[in-house]
């Protein structure tokens, strides 16, 4: 608005020149500070892909949870005469679809069979179900798959937890300290970040047998270093501030102190990092169990029930169906609610 | 950038070094002898022992020890197959994983490359969302699903190509494994491509060069891929290790004769020395090419390049 | 100043920027010209939208700015013939061609940043040349070396080769201004020039630019937020306060007889060694957000000689001299008589003597 004296067109007030005072001035509340966590969750509810991926995870989670209690098999129980059965849904069949029926392509053609009809002339089906069909031992696939499932998320929790937890002391420790003891710490840190995984997990195959134990430590041998870099880091940064200010108060360990500043500020990386190695930790477990390195049988963990599954892979494809959905819909959404995170803790503003 | 070069080489030869000394620690603490045959008396042991230098002490068979890995001496096999030298195992075995490694990493390489710089150039447009959604999905889901998918649909049900290793047609078996194995790397080099671009779009020198009147194809090329390559060489070192991992499962689903099963079958059948050489030949493998990503590094980057001279103003 | 000597003009620009958050009204009506020779600046606080005006001008806004309406006049020589066209109806490419670098040129702020890493200085000098004139690399290279003597670096023809990671900053804003002026454009903008150099350097800067426009015959536009540089290089000021000029002036009368408050504000905070104040003054509170719109004058909740009228009415340009504008109602005639605050006043006798000496 740049005409000049153009009081014509606007109509004043009465009292519209006096002065407001300078006790009216009231600051432009601005940028409401709003509280580090709001903001963030503000930013992440936005993300629609990491909204539907927290609920998606959270969804298997209660599946894996409740998925074997619902079902009236038991993960180990074998019925020999049940063998490789298609998957058989109540209500579902009376669709047309899960009623126990299989196409099995032959030399002479595709025949269509179901195991589920006892008498072949009126195609009445006995009285059992099985949801996800039944493996080459008669085991129920859909109560193994959520154990399966159960343990594959035990270990892959486990041994992150305990990765931050060892990446973040030795990453603490070793810029707390500094000079020689740094130097050492990361030269070993180095070191062992330059033996591939594979060569890490493989050698301890070598040494202990195969099982549960064995791969949540080979997890936890491997990825702490991430973690100990970013605390290192943060640690640094904080060592020149916060030993200035040690100096000149008591001169006792400042332990508390740097807990107080440090912890708030990795938390965020903290957690990013945690649910990055969650999808890893699944992968190196389903790998391992799928090359044979896993858990032994009759415990199942995806990759395990993944590896089973594919010596019938030619002849009956529903088995290995369930397990590799889950293991995908885990590794995924693991994946997109990190990246979620991580633009929502520490959003890069490229907008303004 | 001579100092550089010499002290990554150090640093690697020396990691090697390390790695070499715990694999041999390893071997001495396995259970059992090489030699550990009921058969043999105890003199005959220890004439085999004295044959093959068991009998002497630890430090100087650990220098033969080194020696003979770095020549290629690798000993035998115990179980898988009794007393053959384990170069043999590995002269068919090596060049098969590796030529699919290697076109896994080539296609990966450009295939990625290019999804990135169109999800980086049309950002925020459709074609960003979909390369975006095939990185991620190419990311979290495991090679091996791609693998069963890819041998399911285009071996099982298409007969396009052979559901298992031929080594009559290495070209045509190689490439659904090749495939799988690429996903990978696809969607690591596409994400990494497209974020790195994005940051450089929006620094400070990409406007001087708009503000001068650099337009289209040529600011891309000359300004932006330049710097946001620099860092993509760095994502090649994990990508070799995603490879490895990959390579294993790959070469179980699709029953080829490489490395990948050679290691898995030794597990199984507690060939110790077996797994020992290959877990050294990966290791190499890995810090090889760690140390050739990292002289690459500098020599595309002008700022490690060339040293700094000191400020004149 | 003569109206055919106007080479820029900028007309009611009014841009906004979509975000995540909302719309950011940044730019909301601002009018600016130019004139041949002449040195303008512009002055405001962080977030007043000096720079983004400027990128309009120079056609590098960024991608989420929707210009609302408007609209920027440049007129140039081309083969002898005066053009005038308006930048805001121009698709990029043809700006990047016709107008950047070769007309209007812009050194930006922080020297640290805004050179390509990986090219050396030379090349990224003769770009602009080989876009914009038909002449040889060789030949280019040669101009380049006198570029960069114009702007005093020492041994130019070693320093073509160099990165610029191997040069200091302040060498680096010199380079900079050598690739601004490459072409030999009408108009230089420089956004902020010396903010991130020292204080040495940044006299030393001033100085050259000074010495460029002086014999390249080249009209300036600074943007800054400090009024120590305004004083040194602008003959006219325009003041800008949540995207709109508050203020507009010949130097002398913004410094001398300045009207707005907000110009009493920034002359005010402006350290000085001479003051027997202990006090340092600062204007009270923090710029808006420009994605709130407020009636009204946006400057009023910081303005302790804000009025009523102020919380309902934006205040249009008054006139106080042919040059001098500003956009307050206090300078309405039914306003109260309102002066500047005595520290200030004080000062601007203390600068007065301190000219004439």
């Amino acid at each position: 608005m740049t005409d000049m004296q153009n009081n014509a067109y606007i109509s004043f007030l009465p009292g519209d020149f006096e002065l407001k005072g300078a006790e009216n001035t009231k600051l432009d509340m601005n940028f409401a500070s709003q509280r580090f966590w709001k903001e963030a969750a503000m930013r992440f509810r936005k993300n629609k892909g990491a909204v539907f991926s927290l609920i998606t995870i959270l969804l298997v989670i209660l599946l894996a949870i409740f998925g074997p209690m619902i079902s009236p098999y038991t993960y180990q129980q074998q019925n020999i005469k049940q063998t490789n059965w298609a998957p058989r849904v109540q209500g579902l069949e009376n669709l047309g679809i899960f009623d126990g029926s299989e196409s099995l392509k032959t030399s002479t053609g595709t025949k269509l069979k179901n195991a589920y009809v006892v008498d072949k002339e009126t195609g009445a089906k006995n009285d059992t179900y099985y949801w996800f069909g039944s493996d080459a031992l008669g085991r129920d696939i859909w109560t193994r798959t959520w154990t399966g499932t159960r343990v594959s998320l035990y270990i892959a929790v486990v041994a992150v937890l305990i990765d931050m937890l060892i990446g973040m002391s030795y990453g603490l420790i070793s810029g707390y300290f500094g000079g020689r003891v740094d130097s050492v710490l990361q030269r070993f840190a180095e070191i062992i970040n330059s033996i591939p995984t594979l060569v890490i997990v493989t050698l301890l195959m070598l040494i202990m047998k195969p099982g549960l134990m064995t791969i949540t430590i080979a997890l936890m041998l491997t990825g702490w270093i991430g973690m100990s870099r970013i605390a290192r880091a943060q640690m640094l940064k904080l060592k020149e501030q916060e030993f200035v200010l040690a100096s000149h108060t008591l001169g006792a360990t400042n332990f508390r102190v740097i807990f107080s500043e440090i912890l708030p500020n990795i938390i965020g990386q903290l957690i990013t990092n945690t649910m990055f190695s969650i999808p890893n930790a699944i992968f190196t477990e389903a790998f391992l169990s799928f090359v044979g390195l896993g858990i032994p049988e009759p415990m199942c963990s995806l990759g395990s029930l993944i590896s089973y599954a594919f010596k019938s892979f030619t002849t009956h494809p529903f088995q290995i169906v369930p397990p590799v959905i889950v293991l995908a819909l885990l590794m995924l959404c693991f994946n997109m609610l990190a990246d979620g995170l991580r633009d929502a803790l520490d959003p890069k503003m490229k907008e303004m | 950038m001579r100092r550089y070069i010499i002290k990554r080489l150090l640093i690697s030869i020396g990691t090697i070094f390390v790695v070499i000394l715990l694999l041999f620690i390893l071997l001495q603490l396995m259970p059992g002898s090489p030699f550990n045959d009921e058969k043999l008396n105890v003199d005959q042991r220890a004439a085999l022992y004295e044959k093959y230098g068991l009998d002497q002490p630890l430090i100087i068979q650990f220098f033969k020890y080194v020696g003979n890995m770095l020549r290629g001496d690798f000993g035998v096999s115990y179980t898988i197959s009794k007393n053959t030298p384990i170069t043999q195992l590995l002269q068919t075995r090596l060049p098969i994983s590796l030529s699919i490694g290697g076109e896994a990493v080539l296609l990966g390489a450009v295939i990625g490359l290019i999804l990135g710089i169109v999800a980086a150039i049309w950002h925020g447009t459709v074609w960003d969302t979909i390369a975006t959604i095939v990185s991620v999905i190419g990311v979290s889901v495991p090679s091996y699903v791609f693998a069963l998918a890819l041998a399911y649909v285009f071996g099982y049900q298409l007969n396009w190509f052979p559901l298992l290793y031929d080594m009559k047609i290495p070209l045509q078996s190689s490439v659904l494994p090749s495939i799988a194995l690429c996903m990978f790397t696809i969607a690591s080099i596409a994400r990494f491509t497209r974020s790195e671009m994005l940051e450089v779009l929006g620094s400070d020198y990409i406007l001087l060069a708009e503000s001068k009147g650099v337009y289209g194809p040529k600011l891309i090329v000359r300004h932006v891929l330049r710097n946001a390559l620099i860092p993509i060489v760095t994502v090649l070192a994990p990508l070799i290790v995603g490879l490895m991992t990959g390579s294993l499962v790959v070469e179980k689903i699709f029953s080829i004769p490489g490395i990948g099963s050679l290691l898995v079958t030794a597990i199984q059948s507690n060939d110790y020395n077996v797994v020992i050489v290959l877990s050294f030949i990966y290791s190499a493998m890995y810090i090889g090419i760690m140390l050739v990503v990292d002289i690459l590094y500098g020599v595309i980057d002008p700022r490690i390049r060339l040293s700094k001279e000191g400020p004149h103003d | 100043m003569q109206k055919d000597n106007l080479i820029l003009s900028i007309r009611n620009l009014d841009i906004s920027f979509q975000t995540n958050a909302g719309a950011v009204h940044a730019i909301r009506g601002v009018d600016l010209d130019l004139h041949r020779g002449e040195t303008v600046a512009i002055v405001g606080e962080s977030g007043s939208g000096k720079s983004v005006s400027m990128k309009a001008v120079m056609g590098i806004l960024d991608k989420n700015s929707v210009v609302n309406h408007g609209e920027i006049l440049f007129t140039y020589q081309e083969n002898g013939i005066s053009k005038t066209v308006d930048i805001l109806k121009m698709d990029r490419k043809t700006i990047r061609h016709t107008i950047n670098g070769r007309h209007i040129a812009m050194v930006f702020q922080d020297p640290m940043t805004s050179l390509d890493p990986t090219m050396s200085v030379g090349k990224q000098i003769i770009e602009g040349m080989m876009l914009h004139e038909h002449i040889g690399r060789r030949e280019a290279l040669e101009r380049a070396v006198s570029l960069l003597d114009m702007v005093g670096i020492p041994e130019p023809e070693k320093r073509i080769k160099n990165y610029p990671h191997q040069l200091s900053g302040g060498m680096r804003q010199r380079v900079v201004i050598a690739i601004a002026l490459a072409c030999d454009p009408d108009v230089l903008i420089c956004d902020e020039p010396t903010t991130a150099l020292d204080v040495t350097i940044q006299a030393k800067i001033l100085e050259l630019i000074k010495k460029i426009q002086a014999d390249m015959g080249i009209s300036v536009i600074y943007i800054t937020h400090d009024l120590g540089v305004v004083a040194k290089v602008a003959d006219y000021v325009n003041v800008m306060y949540a995207g709109n000029i508050v203020e507009k002036g010949m130097i002398d009368e913004i410094f001398y007889d300045p009207r707005h408050p907000y110009t009493w504000g920034l002359l005010s905070a402006m350290p000085d060694l001479d003051t027997n104040d202990e006090r340092l003054y600062a204007i009270p509170g923090s710029p808006p957000n420009l994605m709130h719109e407020r009636p009204g004058d946006a400057f009023a909740p910081r303005n302790i000689y804000a009025l009523n009228i102020d919380d309902r009415l934006m205040p249009p340009m008054f006139r106080v001299t042919d040059t001098h504008y500003a956009a307050t109602w206090l300078l309405h005639e039914n306003a109260p008589k309102v002066e500047m605050p005595p520290e200030l006043k004080e000062r601007i006798l203390r600068m007065k003597k301190e000219a004439e000496r």
